[in-house]
């Protein structure tokens, strides 16, 4: 007897996805016929089988996971698009509220105590943690939990390409450190190029920002496909966290410039490296937090919430980025002081 | 929840945001000149301005004098934030001072109408000078 079961799906971001889930699908022994609406996220599948559809999802999600979708039976009673609308109606106070307190941290001027006398790794380790909660956090954490949230809505084993992320970080810094004592001013790392760095690391964050709120689900078809499948291509591999652990050290950060400086100061391997390690142990904290929060967040009951909030934070902090970015190669005035 | 609540809790946070981002820039349209004049001052000939760079700069606005030799000093005390990472591009100046002391640029002999802007290098930051 042919029985129709209806999926809610995730991690369509493209319209191949269409053709390539049922591709999949089709494989199976005991599907029978298979259709993706992905206008409402949904995938309507016949079979021959007897298995509950909870047993008939975990079954069919080991096939798709690891193209980056996943199948659920919850979530399901209300249409999409309205359950949608409901969510980035509290998304967005919630987003705005974190953004105004977290401007409001950076103007009360409690992070801009001094730290006097001669750097050292504790120094320095005090410095990242204060640094991890400054207008650095609007680069480096913006980007950090764009790309978290993302990766944690299309693929639930995150956590390996968290801690690669952040094993890259902590060892490009202390290896850029003590490369920094040795060399010294001979690699001066270039304020146009940070900046530039920071203006693509904005863009960045603003489009992942936007695909989180999902503003634009409807019309995907914007979204250019290729660079998704890129995106999806990359995101699954161990290179590519470790890679962008290691560029987070040239992205635009003041405190992390004047650690360069003074690991450049420092004039040995060692120094240097303990130096730009303790900044780089001190910025962890916040840092995965950002990333492993999200993850846990992603995986509870409040995930749509909580990524279309996370989307309209990062999209805030990616503007400020961008403008201050601007501003800062001269393109634009400045436009504010925080 | 309530769409309406929520939108009037969204606007008021818009506007908060607002207040946040406009507050401290109020300077840049004219500025309290009068408190402005403190941080000038000529020895021997050359104007020298003084500012102050940690969190942020002070005084973001200053009135100097035109056509004399001027030096800004930006005084650096336990700066480790963006403000020490310091770029003046008129002058094409780009440095990270150090955390502690006082940085000594020469800026020539500026004229009346081309203020000078420093940033520091992710552009949150800024300060301006105006000569007249």
């Amino acid at each position: 007897m042919l029985k129709t079961h209806i999926f809610h799906i995730t991690g369509t971001h493209c319209p191949s996805c269409k053709i390539l889930i049922e591709d999949i699908l089709r494989e199976q022994e005991m599907v029978k016929h298979v259709q993706v609406n992905l206008e409402r996220e949904t995938v309507e599948i016949g079979t021959n089988s007897e298995k509950t559809s909870k047993e008939f999802a975990e079954i069919l999600n080991e096939k798709i996971k690891p193209n980056g979708y996943t199948l659920s039976i919850d979530n399901f009673n209300t249409p999409t698009t309205e359950r949608y609308d409901d969510v980035i109606w509290k998304a967005i106070p919630m987003g705005l509220l974190f953004l105004t307190l977290f401007f409001l941290l950076q103007k009360s001027g409690i992070l801009n105590f001094g730290i006097g006398g001669q750097t050292t790794p504790m120094t320095s380790f005090l410095i990242g943690l204060i640094a991890s909660v400054s207008s650095c956090l609007a680069v480096v954490g913006g980007l950090v939990l764009s790309l978290s949230a993302k990766i944690s809505e299309d693929n639930e084993s995150d956590t390996k390409t968290f801690i690669l992320f952040h094993a890259g970080r902590l060892v490009s810094f202390a290896l850029l450190g003590g490369l920094l004592g040795v060399i010294g001013n001979a690699i001066g790392i270039n304020f146009t190029f940070t900046a530039i760095l920071g203006i693509i690391a904005s863009v960045v964050m603003i489009s992942l920002g936007l695909n989180l709120t999902g503003v634009f689900s409807k019309h995907r078809v914007t979204l250019p496909s290729g660079i998704f499948n890129f995106f999806r291509k990359i995101e699954h591999k161990s290179f590519t966290p470790l890679a962008i652990g290691f560029g987070s050290f040239f992205l635009p950060c003041g405190f992390t410039q004047s650690m360069q400086i003074a690991a450049v100061g420092s004039g040995s391997f060692i120094s240097g490296m303990l130096i730009m390690f303790a900044f780089a142990l001190g910025t962890l904290p916040m840092l995965a937090l950002l990333s492993f929060g999200s993850a846990s967040f992603a995986h509870g009951r409040h995930a749509p919430l909580f990524f279309k909030s996370a989307g309209v934070v990062v999209v805030g902090l990616g503007i400020f980025a961008l403008l201050a970015g601007l501003a800062g190669l001269g393109v634009i005035y400045p436009l504010f002081n925080i | 929840m309530n769409k309406i609540a929520l939108s009037i809790v969204t606007l008021s946070l818009v506007v908060a945001l607002g207040i946040i981002f406009s507050w401290g820039s109020e300077g840049r349209a004219g500025g309290s000149a009068g408190g402005a004049a403190q941080n000038v001052e000529t020895r021997e000939g050359v104007q020298y301005i003084t500012i102050n760079a940690r969190g942020g700069y002070s005084p973001r606005v200053s009135y100097a004098k035109a056509d004399i030799p001027t030096k800004l000093i930006v005084k650096t005390n336990g700066t480790y934030d963006c403000s020490a990472a310091l770029v003046i591009r008129a002058l094409g100046f780009q440095k990270i001072l150090s955390p502690t002391g006082e940085e000594i640029i020469d800026i020539g002999t500026p004229k009346a109408g081309a203020p000078l802007q420093g940033l520091c290098s992710m552009g949150m930051y800024s300060f301006l000078v105006n000569f007249k």
